[in-house]
């Protein structure tokens, strides 16, 4: 059995992930101590997990470093990194969504997007045909339309509970997201009977 | 923006140091000897074309192009890629004197980087084309060329995975209800989104039938064994006939256990018509090569005569070749300032014996010991030695 290097990314995703993974009928240990180790070897499944912020995964994966690795739609739309999706595991499930303070309209001239997804929302206002400008930040983006930074954020909502005691509203859902299973190009060929496997017994968990 | 600072180069712009030059020197005449023996014959084209020529006509992405501008105001690109500027050359020229015709590359193209580091935006091609056969045979050449030049070069660890634009057209034409939706789904299929294609499918409300097909399509046809597989998606044309022979020949040439069959395989160029291909080897984290026949781009350049080729990344193929040690004999030969004609007599006869010899005046060096390590063999020429 040739081995297989995974990427997951650290905090909840890689619980849900890892807990499919058993049901899936992998074994692994039950609990797995995530002190501050970064590499998690599974000999008894020629598995190999290496733990990374969620938005490096889809780089691990393209660069061939690991063959699969589970990445979240919003990082792999933003990053656009050469990597197959395989499988839509159907965990932690949200939507990216544009919102602003209540009733208010975009500035004419400029209107400004203040956002951690620059890509993913300049190409959402290109296709509707709007020319924006992008203000990158990387968290507390609900800050920017309540201090005038921005008239519109483009960010993560699974529950709107931030969005609403920050007294924002929220305006278009822009697109679904979950973590998605995806693979190296050259592991997909080179590996392809443990990828197909590993597959065919998570989506019968999905689903 | 920061200022430059004096050892900087642009992004994605490598040195070759020495060790790396003789790897490439090697694999590029092993490459060159291989190929010349299947009747290839090498060319060479210019490094800069005009962008409404070879730059628009390139499969690389238009932002991928490096551009400059000459005198008269035209745009010029760095090549991209061999494949364009060699189609232009055998159509104007070439194809008048042979056909079919068999060429030849290796050649430096140029595809600007965006992103970090880790990718070049210069780097080696080594491949073949073959213009003016529209047989079968031709393609197979290309992909059983592919095959062997890789076996040429030690590597075991490797997968070679062919498609067809044409029967993958079939497919996504006839199981949509419009161009507009077959488009969305070719397009996802480059990106090799199969769960966006699960959700496209789904969205667009097809007859259950359709979308039952479509389906099952997207989980069989990555990998498939054998061309019988796919038949049951297609009516039967001149496409998977085509695919019926060129797997029938590549099991005839005895190279069936590295090939398997992606019918989801596609481009986002429509220049490729028919068969396409792509080489994977196990130690690099990108496709080793690819290829395929691009009929549509002949056309573009006026000649409907049918092309067929591949290239190769050099700079990964380095990457997954083991690094030899050479087997170069090294001699410095260091000289006092009284002794220089004896020392050049004894270092021309060791160049004659075949051995790679360096004249040194030890008078030139600062520190004999440091310098003198790293060859085989030192000599020194004094004026004690000579009573």
């Amino acid at each position: 059995m040739t081995e297989l290097t995974v990427a997951m990314p650290k905090g909840r995703i890689f619980e849900e992930a890892y807990k499919m993974l058993i049901e899936a009928g992998y074994n692994l240990p039950e609990e797995v101590e995530m002190s501050r180790k970064l590499i998690i070897e599974i000999p008894e499944e020629q598995i190999r997990f290496i733990l990374a912020k969620p938005m490096d995964v889809p780089v691990y994966v393209e660069h061939g470093v690991a063959d699969i690795g589970i990445a979240g739609k919003d990082v792999l739309l933003e990053l656009q990194r050469n990597v197959h999706e395989l499988l839509d595991l159907k965990i932690s499930q949200c939507y990216i969504a544009s919102a602003g303070l209540p009733n208010t309209k975009m500035n004419d001239i400029a209107p400004r997007i203040a956002t951690k997804y620059p890509n993913i929302a300049m190409n959402y206002y290109k296709e509707m045909g709007e020319q924006v400008e992008i203000i990158e930040l990387n968290g507390s983006i609900e800050l920017a339309p309540m201090i005038g930074l921005a008239d519109r954020i483009v960010d993560i909502v699974s529950t709107g509970r931030t969005l609403k005691e920050n007294g924002l509203v929220e305006y278009e859902r822009i697109t679904d997201v979950s973590s998605r299973l995806i693979a190296n190009p050259v592991s997909y060929r080179m590996k392809s009977a443990r990828i197909q496997e590993i597959v065919s017994r998570l989506k019968k968990i999905v689903n | 923006m920061t200022t430059i600072k004096m050892f900087e180069k642009p992004i994605g712009m490598r040195d070759t140091f020495p060790a790396t030059y003789e790897k490439m020197e090697a694999v590029q005449q092993t490459g060159r000897g291989f190929l010349r023996a299947r009747g290839f014959e090498f060319v060479k084209t210019p490094t800069l074309e005009y962008y409404d020529t070879v730059g628009k006509a390139s499969a690389i992405y238009d932002a991928s192009l490096f551009k400059l501008v000459d005198s008269q105001g035209n745009t010029l690109v760095l090549r991209p890629d061999m494949t364009t500027p060699i189609t232009r050359v055998a159509t104007s020229k070439l194809l008048k004197e042979k056909i079919p015709l068999r060429l030849a590359y290796f050649a430096n193209v140029f595809r600007a980087q965006q992103l970090e580091g880790g990718r070049p935006a210069e780097f080696d091609q080594m491949g073949i084309e073959i213009i003016g056969d529209q047989t079968v045979y031709a393609d197979a050449e290309v992909i059983i060329t592919a095959i062997n030049l890789v076996q040429n070069y030690g590597i075991q660890s490797f997968k070679v995975t062919i498609g067809h634009a044409g029967i993958l057209n079939c497919i996504l034409n006839d199981y949509t209800e419009d161009d507009q939706q077959a488009n969305k789904l070719r397009s996802l299929l480059v990106e090799r989104n199969y769960v966006g294609f699960e959700e496209a499918v789904i969205s667009f409300d097809l007859p259950k039938t359709k979308s039952d097909a479509l389906l099952q399509f997207i989980n069989e046809a990555t990998n498939i064994e054998s061309i019988e597989q796919i038949e049951k998606y297609v009516s039967k044309n001149d496409a998977l006939l085509y695919m019926r022979q060129l797997a029938e020949i590549i099991h005839q040439a005895d190279l069936s256990k590295y090939v398997s069959f992606d019918f989801t395989l596609s481009s986002h160029m429509n220049y490729y018509t028919g068969m396409l291909f792509e080489l994977f080897a196990e130690g690099s984290g990108f496709p080793l090569g690819n290829g395929g026949r691009y009929d549509g781009l002949l056309h573009h350049f006026g000649s409907d005569v049918g092309a067929t080729g591949f290239g190769i990344r050099v700079d990964r193929l380095l990457e997954i070749l083991p690094t030899r040690p050479t087997t170069d004999k090294t001699v410095a030969v260091i000289f006092e300032s009284t002794q220089y004609i004896q020392a050049l007599q004894l270092a021309n006869n060791l160049r004659n014996e075949g051995k790679l010899v360096t004249l040194q005046a030890k008078s030139g060096l600062v520190n004999v010991e440091a310098f003198t390590q790293v060859f085989d063999e030192v000599l020194y020429v004094s004026q004690e030695d000579q009573e």
